[in-house]
């Protein structure tokens, strides 16, 4: 049971694009899943020693059997993906099968058991084919890890990159009035957010949300924060120390006195 | 022994000047302070003193010393117990339920009870009586040894406890002890003879918490454990002579640093500030080699700590062989603005250490001699650091400092001389304050005062030459040394103190040169010259013929006559002429060297050797005058007003190279507003070789010519283009290059020049809406990610600018300020300030400069108009907590609110915190600020100007400021600014109508009614005593009226022409009082026993009485007097016993509260009532009478010495023997 799981993920995941009509080949592909998974009914009910069964308890049992697999596959992702993973590993299974109340210890026993019968796999079907018209670039073929009957990898374009052709933007000026109302919006979205969070004064008694100002919090050691450089202005000072004013966009430096005395006086 | 200032100066008694003689009947040769215990949470400290001392005349039977505060709990002499008195008439300076209340009164009273416990004059608040079995030990001069114990508990001044309030043990928060004041006030956390000129060795201990450091003067000799290993005993010991004011005391958890170049140098410094101090301190050395070069002389002390603290008293306190610093100083290498003031506290605090630590004065009128020294010496650091134009500049802001104040006030007097027989004229009877005494004195005098001492020893260096100068002071400084190594006995240690004489003597010696007149003119009196200058050419005898006119009879000004230099700048160069400045001469002739004809384009050479092409055209073709100097040299003290051309005025700036002179002419030029003064500014602007102090004030200077020809003015806002071509990038001229403040000079023009645009105004007097759109865009773009230094200055400045830009709302029918009519370029300007003001919070900058910038902007707004005038976010700023700055701003915002909207509310919350804000600097900075910034004047009418103010105040200076000289005296300025000189006009009229004055044994109308029209009056009703008693003693109050009346009456002697409230002494005969004064003292005692019963509950530093004490100094201590025989006579005297015999019985254990409740309810006989007046007002006339009469008295007192016992004395006297 548990190596059909992922064809049984990916069948679910297929089935919500799915149309209707049947000479799709993407539907002939779900079909041949949805087959597989009757076999597997089948052959479950044969060794459970029913002889036969009725058509419509088989379609009962499958369609059970495969909601259930969905489940555990829906589950599975989540549970990777909540750990910042987008491979579900065994260890999701098993959370997702425990989270579903399943006896997780009895698994390996049964999956061991002498009557167990073997199901050839499913039959090579064709691929469901995306429109020429949407394809971006070389689908990469599967690495030889990878079983041929796992789904393709989708256009390069949503995972690999876009190459855009624009002329990026180097004009200084630009630049320049780029990084002065960045950090202008940077800076007031902060102190709006840090106003409308705390205590706020202001300078007109009927109107305290167009200039509001953090109210003032008298500090217990005030000369600290007077006084000790900030974290930024630190970590700024370093940088600048090992650069040590490099070259500027636009400017020819400044000759540099650091002298203040320049004009000659009598003494 | 080498020939010194000072031995010649005994012989020389006649000039009034000798060689130190002590006021004391003794000698003090050592003293250990002991403190075994500082609490921090009940800030109290517990601890003893021991005074070692020799008597030095046979019949020693009281020691007097200085304390305050302290509670002393036990005296003993050679462990005997001793009965001790403690008085401190300054606690309560007048009476509390006198209604006097002009300034004139106080001032006296106040110089009369700061004399009354002057060290100098051999007195003291804590008088000691020797105990009878040491007579005869004293009497053969032997050794005593004084053991006070003592306490103090939350001390208003002389230490200051700093205690966050955060989690965790002291030593975790952060808490700190420091002590500090105003001049000699050590007394205030010691006994000690708290005198400069009171020399001995020192063995300091502290017992403190194991987690803190003590750090005080001297060498740590070692650091014992406690028992319990839970405290550290530190123990000093300080060999070279010093005097108890040069002691010091820090304690707190202090990082410590020894300093990597000298290793005796040690710096401290509170918790996570080291790499602060480390790089703060890091240029201390350079300091020390400099002033050890010039002096040739090495620092005296063996160690040297400096400690930096929070909420300090004042930035920069040196005491022997250390000093204390505010912990703002300390800056890192980000912050450029800080560095040279902080160097420079620096600097200045090690002058002092030479001069004012190691050498001490000999009196108060030898002050100047130390200031002078230890400020001129500061000058030559400044000059060999920072250069010649920056010390020039500074000369030049110091002298035209001194000169506005002296013009305003009417004098600094650096070496007034007292007590010298008849003295005709007080030497500050401009001033509303006694310079008789330090504590007494405006700290802005004693700032000038300070500021005129080392500019006339920059005149004495003028004359002598500086190579003399620093000799005389090595002279000093190595006489001093030798003494230092001496013992006690060789009674060398005097020579440790200086003099005026023996500086002059000195200097005299050392330099051959008669400097009499210039002392006489700078030091012996006050006053500077005030020159006009003006000239013409004439042609026809190539002469140039100057006319200095002096003003002389303004106050504040003296006459000048002696030499004067004139320097003329000619075609052919440049020229000195010295004129002899006459008394009657005011035209003087100079010929010319050039002819006037200028076809050969000649190179002009300038002063300097320099030689320049100048553009000629400008000239009157007729005269080869480019420029004309008066005293180019600074080497009078002086305010010039010159006339030239502003031709002349423009070459001047250009060409002449003294920055002094450039500073001058651009002072001038303000009044020319062309366009070739705007061309000369603009290029002097630009030139990167000139002084960039002179750039700046250039800036300001174009601003104004700028608005004067704003109806001509072509081409783009003054000094925009200028900015851009500086500061902006070459392809996008409307942003600024990202910041790069390696060349100072140009990054402090960039701080400037956007403030000085900002008060450009257009046609319609707005500020023109492109300069404000370029300030905007400044702020816009600043990018200080490439900079290796801060840039919170320079955003500070262009808040400023953004304030300076603000014009006068124009409202319509006074309509309420809203947000919905803000004018839109307001807008943006709040907007700004918004964001900063927010950022700060998030961000804070260095010393919260953006935060001050930003209130200050706001109040400008408020005040235009913008917004609505509020105080309430300016208090919440000023509230303890904030940093001091900001806390400073926010509180010149509410005081310039109080002022404009007349608050009577936001004057009661100042005035509350002046009483009760726990950082000594700010209740300081309050007084001041509003003395600067009243919120009206003596002349005004004003809704604030009430009785209850009056009396407010008249009680803060009275007794509310006891425990900080410099507030007190503070609150004296604030009075005198509001109220003047006299009886408040706001005052009602007092009520008795008839006073009398038991002196001259007259009752007149009260003066204070009718000053002008009672002329008849003063002979109207006199019935001596009949009168007397009816009106002085019928209730409590009368006897106050009648003093009042006894100072006021003098006034009608006069002629009755004199205010009432400007009393002059009058002569009386000393018979007169004393046959008066008997009956008058009885009834009186009946009163005073039965409010003394009343007053029982008063606290110890309540009410003190100066004229009570006066009385204890004639009567109580007088061998053979006892106590016991006290007792009696009061039985006799003053029938009502029973709460006198209660305190008569002190229990020896019992602290002094006891005490110091008696001397609430000590009142005293009219008798030195009279005698108290006499010494305020009458000591200058009638001093020999005086002085004569008050030996009189005393013998008359040793006769029969409980007269005029009052109840106060006679259980103030403390006995072993009764506590029996």
């Amino acid at each position: 049971m548990a190596d059909t799981t992922a064809s049984a993920g990916a069948g679910s995941s297929g089935m919500r694009s799915g149309s209707k009509q049947s000479t799709n080949p993407a539907d002939n592909y779900h079909l041949a899943r949805r087959r597989t998974l009757q076999v597997v009914v089948s052959s479950l009910l044969t060794e459970a020693g029913f002889e036969s069964a009725e058509k419509a308890s088989v379609e009962t049992l499958t369609e059970m059997l495969q909601s259930y697999i969905s489940e555990i596959g829906r589950s599975a992702k989540s549970y990777c993906e909540h750990t910042a993973r987008t491979q579900p590993t065994l260890s999701d299974i098993v959370v997702t099968l425990v989270e579903m109340g399943f006896n997780v210890d009895t698994l390996p026993a049964y999956a061991k058991r002498s009557q167990r019968m073997v199901i050839t796999a499913p039959p090579v079907t064709n691929q469901p084919v995306t429109p020429k018209a949407l394809t971006a670039g070389q689908n990469r073929p599967h690495p030889p890890h990878i079983p041929s009957h796992f789904p393709e990898f989708p256009d390069p374009h949503t995972y690999i990159k876009t190459p855009t052709y624009r002329e990026p933007v180097s004009d200084y000026q630009v630049l320049r009035e780029k990084a002065a109302s960045q950090r202008r919006d940077v800076e007031r979205a902060l102190t709006r957010f840090m106003a409308k969070t705390g205590e706020t004064q202001s300078l007109f008694k009927d109107d305290v949300s167009t200039f509001p100002l953090i109210a003032a919090r008298p500090f217990t050691i005030p000369y600290l924060t007077a006084l000790l450089p900030s974290e930024l202005e630190m970590q700024q000072m370093e940088e600048t120390d090992s650069s040590e004013q490099e070259e500027q966009t636009d400017t020819e430096n400044l000759p540099l006195h650091i002298s203040t005395a320049h004009t000659e006086t009598r003494s | 022994m080498p020939p010194t200032g000072l031995e010649p100066a005994r012989m020389n008694r006649k000039k009034g000047d000798k060689g130190f003689e002590s006021p004391r009947p003794y000698k003090l040769t050592h003293q250990v302070v002991c403190i075994n215990n500082i609490n921090f949470q009940r800030k109290s400290v517990v601890g003893f003193v021991e005074l070692t001392i020799f008597p030095t005349v046979a019949n020693l039977n009281r020691i007097k010393l200085n304390s305050k505060q302290c509670r002393i709990y036990r005296v003993r002499i050679n462990d005997l117990e001793a009965a001790f008195i403690y008085n401190d008439p300054t606690l309560e300076v007048c009476h509390n339920e006198s209604k006097q209340r002009n300034l004139n009164y106080f001032s006296n009273a106040y110089a009369a009870a700061v004399s009354a416990v002057d060290p100098d004059a051999g007195n003291g608040e804590l008088c000691i009586k020797v105990p009878s079995e040491l007579w005869k030990h004293v009497d053969e001069l032997k050794v005593l040894k004084i053991h006070i114990n003592f306490s103090l508990d939350q001390p208003k001044g002389g230490l200051h406890f700093v205690v966050p309030s955060v989690e965790g043990s002291m030593a975790e928060r952060g808490a700190h002890v420091f002590s500090c004041g105003y001049q000699n006030s050590t007394r205030f956390w010691f006994p000690c003879v708290d005198s400069y000129s009171e020399l001995c060795t020192w063995k300091l201990e502290f017992t403190v918490d194991a987690a803190m450091v003590a750090v005080s003067n001297g060498d740590l000799v070692e650091t014992v454990y406690t028992h319990d290993m839970r405290k550290k005993t530190f123990h000093y010991m300080l060999t070279i002579p010093t005097s108890a004011s040069n002691i010091a005391l820090a304690i707190g958890p202090f990082e410590i640093l020894v300093d990597p170049y000298m290793h005796e140098v040690t710096h401290f410094c509170l918790p996570q500030l080291l790499p602060l101090l480390k790089h703060t301190t890091s240029y201390l050395h350079e300091v020390f080699e400099f002033y050890e070069e010039i002096l040739t002389c090495r620092y005296p002390y063996s160690c040297f700590k400096t400690v930096f603290i929070d909420e300090a008293y004042v930035e920069v306190a040196a005491y022997a062989s250390m000093s204390i610093f505010s912990t703002n100083l300390l800056h890192s290498a980000m912050i450029i603005d800080e560095t040279p003031l902080t160097r420079r506290c620096l600097a200045q605090s090690l002058a002092q250490q030479f001069f004012g630590c190691f050498i001490s004065r000999m009196s108060w009128s030898d002050e100047w001699v130390l200031k002078g020294i230890s400020g001129y010496i500061y000058g030559l650091w400044m000059k060999k650091t920072f250069g010649v134009n920056e010390y020039r500049h500074w000369i030049k802001e110091e002298l035209d400092k001194i000169v506005a104040y002296e013009l305003k006030t009417g004098g600094v007097l650096l070496h007034p001389i007292f007590g010298g027989g008849k003295e005709k004229d007080n030497p500050a009877s401009h001033l509303y304050f006694s310079i008789k005494h330090p504590h007494t004195l405006s700290w802005e005098y004693y700032t000038m005062f300070q500021c005129k001492a080392h500019l006339v020893m920059r005149l004495i260096e003028n004359r002598i030459s500086m190579e003399f100068m620093l000799q005389v002071f090595n002279k000093l400084l190595s006489l001093a040394s030798t003494a230092s190594s001496q013992k006690f006995q060789s009674h060398m240690w005097s020579q440790m103190l200086v003099s005026t004489f023996g500086f002059l003597k000195s200097i005299s010696n050392v330099s051959g040169k008669d400097i009499q007149p210039l002392i006489k003119q700078w030091v012996d009196q006050s006053g500077v010259v005030k020159f006009y200058g003006s000239f013409a050419f004439n042609r026809k005898r190539n002469v140039l013929e100057l006319e200095i006119k002096q003003d002389y009879t303004s106050p504040g000004t003296q006459k000048y006559v002696g030499p004067l230099k004139v320097t003329v700048q000619e075609l052919d160069g440049s020229f000195n002429h010295t004129l002899q400045i006459e008394e009657n001469s005011l035209k003087h002739d100079i010929p010319c060297h050039s002819k006037s004809r200028r076809n050969k384009k000649k190179k002009i050479p300038l002063m300097n050797g320099e030689e320049v092409d100048m553009d000629l055209s400008a000239m009157d073709a007729d005269s080869p005058l480019l420029w004309i100097r008066i005293d180019p040299d600074m080497s009078v003290l002086r305010k010039v007003g010159f006339e030239q051309a502003d031709f002349m005025w423009q070459y001047q700036l250009r060409y002449e190279r003294d920055v002094v002179a450039q500073q001058e002419s651009i002072l001038a030029l303000e009044k020319f507003p062309t366009p070739a003064s705007r061309l000369a500014l603009t290029d002097i602007l630009e030139q990167e070789q000139c002084f960039y102090r002179v750039r700046m004030s250039a800036c300001f200077c174009l601003a104004k010519i700028a608005n004067s020809m704003v109806s001509t003015w072509t081409g783009p806002p003054a000094m925009k283009s200028l900015f851009t071509r500086m500061f902006c990038c070459k392809t996008c001229p409307n942003i600024v290059k990202t910041n790069n403040f390696m060349s100072f000079q140009s990054y402090f023009l960039q701080k400037t020049m956007p403030v000085a645009m900002a008060l450009l105004r257009d046609v319609h007097n707005l500020c023109p809406k492109e300069v404000l759109t370029f300030i905007l865009d400044l702020i816009k773009y600043n990018d200080n990610r490439k900079n290796k230094f801060s840039d919170n200055y320079y955003r500070a400045e262009m808040i400023d600018a953004l304030a300076n830009s603000v014009t006068p709302a124009v409202s319509v029918n006074n309509e309420v300020r809203t947000l919905d009519n803000l004018n839109p370029d307001v807008r943006l300007i709040l907007e700004e300030i918004t964001r900063f003001l927010n950022m700060e919070k998030l961000l804070p900058s260095y010393r919260h400069t953006i935060t001050v910038s930003c209130l200050r902007a706001i109040r400008v707004l408020q005040k235009n108009g913008h917004v609505p005038s509020d105080p309430t976010l300016f208090k919440s700023y000023a509230e303890y907590g904030h940093f001091v700055d900001i806390r400073i701003a926010a509180l010149e915002a509410v005081v310039d609110y109080t002022k404009v909207d007349r608050s009577y509310e936001e004057l009661q919350w100042l005035l509350n915190m002046i009483q009760n804000d726990p950082v000594p600097y700010v209740r300081h900075k309050i007084l001041h600020m509003l003395t600067k910034n009243p919120p009206f004047t003596k002349n005004m009418e004003s809704p604030l100007c009430n009785e209850a103010l009056v009396d407010q105040l008249w009680k803060l200076m009275n007794s509310g400021t006891s425990h900080d000289w410099r507030l007190r005296c503070g609150a004296v300025d604030l009075y005198f600014t509001l109220f003047g000189l006299s009886r408040p006009s706001c005052l009602p009229l007092p009520e008795l109508g008839l006073v009398l004055n038991l002196k001259e044994k007259k009752a007149v109308l009260n003066p204070t009614i009718i000053p002008e029209a009672i002329t008849g009056n003063q002979e109207t009703a006199i019935n001596p005593s009949g009168h007397a008693q009816l009106v002085g003693f019928q209730n409590p109050e009368g006897d106050h009226l009648a003093k009042e009346a006894s100072c006021n009456i003098s006034a009608h002697q006069q002629g009755v022409k004199r205010k009432s409230d400007t009393p002059l002494g009058s002569p009386l005969e000393p018979g007169q009082i004393l046959e008066k004064n008997e009956d008058s003292s009885k009834v009186k005692l009946k009163i005073r026993f039965s409010s003394s019963q009343e007053e029982e509950e008063v606290d110890m530093d309540t009410v003190h009485d100066s004229q009570a004490f006066i009385f204890h100094h004639l009567n109580m201590l007088e061998r053979p007097s006892t106590p016991g025989i006290h007792l009696g006579v009061f039985n006799l005297e003053g029938k009502e016993q029973s709460p006198l015999e209660m305190s008569m019985h002190p229990v020896a254990t019992a602290p002094l509260s006891v005490f110091s409740k008696e001397s609430t309810s000590s009142k005293h006989s009219d008798h030195h009532h009279h005698h108290h007046h006499e010494h305020k007002k009458k000591k200058k006339k009638h001093k020999h009478k005086h002085k004569h009469k008050h030996k009189h008295e005393s013998k008359e007192k040793d006769k029969e010495p409980f007269t005029y016992s009052s109840p106060a004395s006679g259980r103030s006297i403390r006995s072993p023997s009764l506590s029996d």
